[in-house]
């Protein structure tokens, strides 16, 4: 079994070679080259790994491991398969051309050129995956990831390149390794006759020192079928007992097993079966016979390209624009310098969830209305002339006012949600509720008065108390900004559809505060999670306030209650979070994941008699720090594992 | 010589559905055993893996919903096992594989007996989930 991802690089660079500088020294003359045609059904040769066996607990060899990766590794349970929102996921991308069943990859032509537009990938346990042949840049940050994730592809030379971004978090190969969801995968195909080589390069700045280089051959098969795998999940959880949520994992060092494997396989060094850049490459055999010790050791360097933390943040640019991300059915998602806010449009009004910063207000706002002309006044095309048209009034086609006439203005925005009293979702309150209108007209005198006829502004009691008391840093919230509907119970329902649906407000209790919300508009299928959510950062859980972590993760698990994959473990219910890209169940499932992991991981410490600055030192997040923490700014990790020790020494 | 073939197309054919999408010796702690005797309180009857709850002690006496993962519908055909095999209520003995996380009330199935009939599962060729 060869399992070095040295050789895998060895093949690369030797493919590159010879695909991509084919003229080189011969000084052949250049010609256009015709890409070969690499579609048809595909078996996997298992030549590089047995990929019929079951991998062992602990067996790294050939990954360049960071300690986080390695940590991340020990500390996952492969029980996390039986949870309901990984019981139907597909294999993980990295895994997929070594997993079994075999390869089908079909191209779809552009119907004037004949060119293939796009290329699909399939396996016995993938969705499809389409690789676009056409240029289309990729999307931006703050879109969402999936579980095949969006690839472009170029020739080479007689080689394609593909280039996949937008990936979830997964797994390099079952048993253990981990991929953050921020790495990027690199494949080159190559077709000789008839083998399909293919090497897949995964750049991982979270869990890796260096890319994972692996190269996978394929025959081609016209007799073969490429199977497809069923997959009938339930909501039970897999993993016995009766808790849904439960979320299987190891304690640091609760791992034991992880040399078991040693036993038989004695002929691989301990030290590089835990992985590691000075493992991978073939100047490690000179550390065998002592004459170079690995701390030492000089290997090739290989660094990712561009910054993991500014991939991170441009999930949620701090630009000072808004953009805008079209989610489902009535809902948009505008991203509006570090704030994400959730608008409904349609032909009732708009509805806000959260106003963003003081500072967003008029670009938000501005942007908003843009949004309700376009959705809701957009100039219609002229089907049918004359005075028998549908909705002709007398003697004119209605279209004819679409010419001579502007549009009438959308109706205004109706309602505000606010999911918490951060400054960051209740900024633009005042401003954009003057701008709205809500009807509260006819016998209710001066109370009706009181309120005017600025839009509603919905939130939870506590949000309302907090805005209207002056804190020690913060003052009272101006009138005109403070909720007007405020709710004390688990949930608020608006009275009656807005825009064709129900809207309801769900309450989190002790979540990063004591008043926070998150909202479901349950037509379009859409969740504004509000702060309990964010793919940029841990959750801020102000325990002055009256957060928990406890809170967070119940609020999470809420949520994931009521959402709903719309095909293998991805899609359908989209989440919208505080801060970051949108997101699905599974991206829910691993932030969840993540905040349990951690919060028994500080509980172990506690059982310990372990005190808080013992437990910063002991690194509970380590494994999740390089993509969700921070030393500094506004909320650090020491803060946030502060506020998880607090939470459960006073909340128990 | 026909039903030859086919037999061995089956079995590959089965062997390819069951080939776990995790990672079994990853998941379940191969080198011990446990054993349950109680009452199976649901058979889910599915792919990729089945599975069978069942109401059992645990070491510690106290009942637990126990779930325990079973071969995929194809190699339960094939070894004679329908979906309707197993009822709930019925009182059975499995031994199998405990999960290597602490506290999980999960197994990989290695035999299944229903004393009430004889009917077993486990121990025959192909009766096995790997």
């Amino acid at each position: 079994m060869q399992r070095l991802g040295s050789i895998g690089a060895a093949i690369f660079w030797l493919t590159l070679s010879v695909v991509v500088w084919p003229a080189g020294a011969g000084a052949q003359p250049a010609r256009p080259q015709t890409p070969p045609d690499i579609s048809g059904e595909w078996r996997l040769e298992n030549h590089e790994e047995d990929t019929t066996a079951q991998p062992p607990l602990g067996d790294y060899l050939g990954i360049p491991f960071n300690d986080a990766g390695r940590m991340r590794a020990d500390t996952s349970a492969e029980s996390i398969w039986g949870t309901p929102e990984y019981q139907c996921r597909p294999h993980s991308t990295p895994h997929q051309w070594r997993g079994l069943g075999g390869a089908r990859i079909l191209k779809e032509q552009d119907p004037l050129t004949r060119s293939v537009a796009t290329y699909h990938f399939q396996f016995m346990r993938s969705l499809d995956r389409p690789v676009f042949m056409d240029n289309r840049p990729h999307p931006p940050a703050w879109a969402p990831h999936t579980w095949t994730g969006f690839s472009t592809g170029e020739w080479i030379g007689n080689t394609l390149k593909i280039t996949t971004t937008h990936l979830k978090d997964g797994y390099l190969k079952r048993g253990g390794p981990q991929t953050s969801d921020m790495y990027v995968m690199t494949e080159y195909i190559t077709r000789h006759d008839d083998i399909l080589t293919i090497v897949t390069v995964v750049d991982d700045p979270i869990y890796q020192d260096q890319p994972y280089v692996e190269s996978t051959t394929y025959m081609i098969d016209l007799s073969s079928v490429v199977a497809m795998e069923t997959c009938n999940a339930s909501s039970f959880a897999e993993n016995g007992g009766t808790d849904r949520h439960h979320v299987p994992h190891f304690l640091p060092g609760q791992n034991t097993a992880l040399k078991d494997w040693l036993k038989t396989d004695n002929w691989v060094p301990e030290e590089a079966a835990r992985g590691g850049v000075k493992t991978v490459f073939p100047e490690y055999r000179s550390t065998l016979n002592g004459s170079v010790s690995v701390a030492n050791l000089v290997v090739p360097q290989s660094k990712s390209v561009g910054s993991v933390r500014e991939r991170i943040a441009a999930q949620s640019p701090r630009d000072g624009e808004v953009h805008l991300l079209p989610v489902q059915g009535n809902v948009f998602m505008l991203v509006a310098d570090g704030n994400n806010v959730t608008a409904s449009v349609g032909a009732e009004g708009v509805l806000m969830v959260n106003t963003g910063s003081a500072k967003m207000t008029d670009k938000l706002l501005a942007a908003v209305n843009q949004l309700a002309n376009s959705v809701l006044s957009a100039p219609a095309t002229n089907k049918c002339a004359g005075a028998v048209c549908p909705g002709s009034w007398g003697w004119a086609s209605p279209y004819i006012n679409n010419v001579i006439s502007s549009p009438a203005p959308p109706r205004p925005l109706r309602y505000i949600i606010n999911t918490s009293a951060d400054p960051d979702n209740i900024g633009g309150n005042e401003k954009a509720a003057t701008s709205g209108f809500f009807p509260r007209g006819g016998g209710f005198g001066s109370a009706v008065e009181s309120v005017g006829q600025k839009a509603s502004i919905i939130a939870h009691e506590n949000v309302l108390n907090r805005m209207s008391t002056a804190a020690a840093k913060e003052p009272a919230a101006p009138a005109a900004a403070l909720p007007t509907d405020t709710y004390y119970d688990e949930f608020h329902k608006l009275p009656e559809f807005f825009n064709g649906e129900a809207v309801i407000v769900y309450h989190a209790p002790d979540a990063n505060t004591d008043g926070d919300s998150f909202v479901y508009f349950r037509h379009s299928e859409v969740i504004s999670a509000g702060n309990v959510f964010s793919t940029v950062s841990y959750p801020v859980i102000d325990i002055q306030k009256g957060g928990s972590i406890q809170g967070v993760i119940a609020a999470l698990n809420h949520i994931l209650d009521l959402a709903v994959a719309e095909y293998r473990g991805q899609g359908g219910t989209w989440v919208i979070p505080g801060r970051g890209r949108l997101s699905d169940t599974a991206d829910v499932a691993s932030y969840r994941n993540m905040l349990t992991m951690i919060r028994d991981r500080v509980q172990d410490l506690i059982r310990q008699g372990k005190t808080v600055e013992q437990v910063k030192a002991a690194k509970p997040t380590m494994d999740f720090d390089g993509r969700f923490g921070a030393t500094t700014g506004p909320w650090t990790t020491d803060m946030f594992v502060e506020a998880v020790y607090k939470s459960l020494k006073e909340k128990k | 010589m026909r039903s030859v073939f086919l037999s061995v197309a089956a079995v590959l054919l089965a062997g390819a559905a069951l080939s776990a999408h995790h990672s079994y010796a990853a998941t379940y702690d191969t080198s011990r055993e446990v054993k349950l005797e109680g009452k199976l309180m649901q058979f889910v009857y599915r792919n990729p893996h089945s599975f069978v709850q069942v109401q059992a002690p645990d070491e510690n006496g106290v009942m637990q919903r126990w779930s325990v993962e079973w071969a995929g519908t194809a190699q339960l055909e094939n070894a004679g096992v329908k979906r309707d095999a197993l009822k709930v209520g019925d009182e059975v003995v499995i031994v199998g594989r405990p999960s290597r996380v602490t506290g999980e009330y999960r197994a990989l199935m290695v035999s299944l007996k229903r004393p009430s009939d004889g009917f077993t599962w486990g121990g025959r060729t192909g009766e096995v989930v790997d």
